[in-house]
């Protein structure tokens, strides 16, 4: 059961993402809610399983924002991807800002986790940051 | 709305107020196919605002069905006839099928089974 629970995200938080867009008197079954739950998972795997297509093709082995935007696009969400263009810009900035700080404080940013693809070198990591605009991948083996 | 704080990113930082969790998000990305090895850090953040419009798009949709049918309560039936009214959520129609069973979907490819049957 627990294992079950894994794959789909929390209904409190998928409850509160469909109230928030009803009117205040509306009501929400809670087996409606667990069927988005399960159609939220169904989305992300969906929406993730172009992406990595994409990204096998291109022999790339990293799934990233710019991706999961181009899936969305691909499979007929533009309306989504639009918005998430921004939103991804938005927190590539934030990010950027954020690795800016703790250099400045630190000297060099020992908390952040580095792209597989970046020599291990304050120096590529800073070029890398100033070039690419601050999209620093944190990727985990699996 | 949001909860600002609530959620460690996939390193254990607070990536900013994100209303689902990330580290969920990224389990569920591995799980879509065998193929997926690596993930960015920034695609789960992606994807909890590209969900949270879809839950919100689906939400509204079905609700629409509700109001027609003179109700106050939004039931599963109303999702699944939102689902199949909408073109853009035909990957959905197994999903919000009445008979069908949670633990199945999870593998689910994309492309939907088509079942022939044999003419009478």
């Amino acid at each position: 059961m627990v294992d079950e629970n894994e794959k789909l995200l929390p209904i409190a938080n998928v409850g509160r993402i469909m109230k928030q867009i009803l009117p205040p008197s509306a009501k929400i079954s809670k087996q409606a809610k667990e069927t988005m739950q399960e159609c939220s998972s169904e989305f992300i795997s969906f929406v993730t399983g172009e992406a990595s297509d994409k990204c096998h093709k291109e022999n790339r082995k990293t799934v990233n924002g710019d991706d999961i935007c181009w899936a969305l696009s691909s499979l007929g969400f533009d309306n989504y991807a639009e918005g998430m263009g921004r939103y991804l810009h938005k927190y590539r900035e934030f990010e950027r800002e954020r690795a800016n700080q703790n250099k400045a404080n630190s000297g060099f940013a020992t908390g952040e986790e580095r792209d597989e693809q970046i020599a291990h070198s304050p120096t590529a990591f800073e070029l890398r940051v100033l070039e690419k605009g601050g999209s620093s991948s944190l990727t985990k083996p699996s | 709305m949001r909860q600002a704080g609530t959620y460690s990113g996939i390193s254990g930082r607070n990536n900013g107020p994100h209303s689902l969790p990330l580290a969920r998000i990224k389990r569920i990305m591995k799980g879509s196919s065998d193929e997926v090895k690596m993930i960015s850090g920034e695609a789960p953040i992606v994807f909890s605002k590209a969900c949270e419009l879809f839950i919100e798009e689906i939400t509204k949709r079905s609700w629409a069905m509700t109001v027609q049918g003179k109700r106050r309560t939004l039931h599963k039936e109303d999702v699944a006839s939102a689902v199949v009214a909408t073109d853009v959520f035909d990957f959905l129609v197994n999903i919000v099928d009445s008979d069908h069973h949670p633990s199945s979907f999870v593998n689910s490819e994309k492309s939907t089974d088509i079942v022939i049957l044999p003419e009478t």
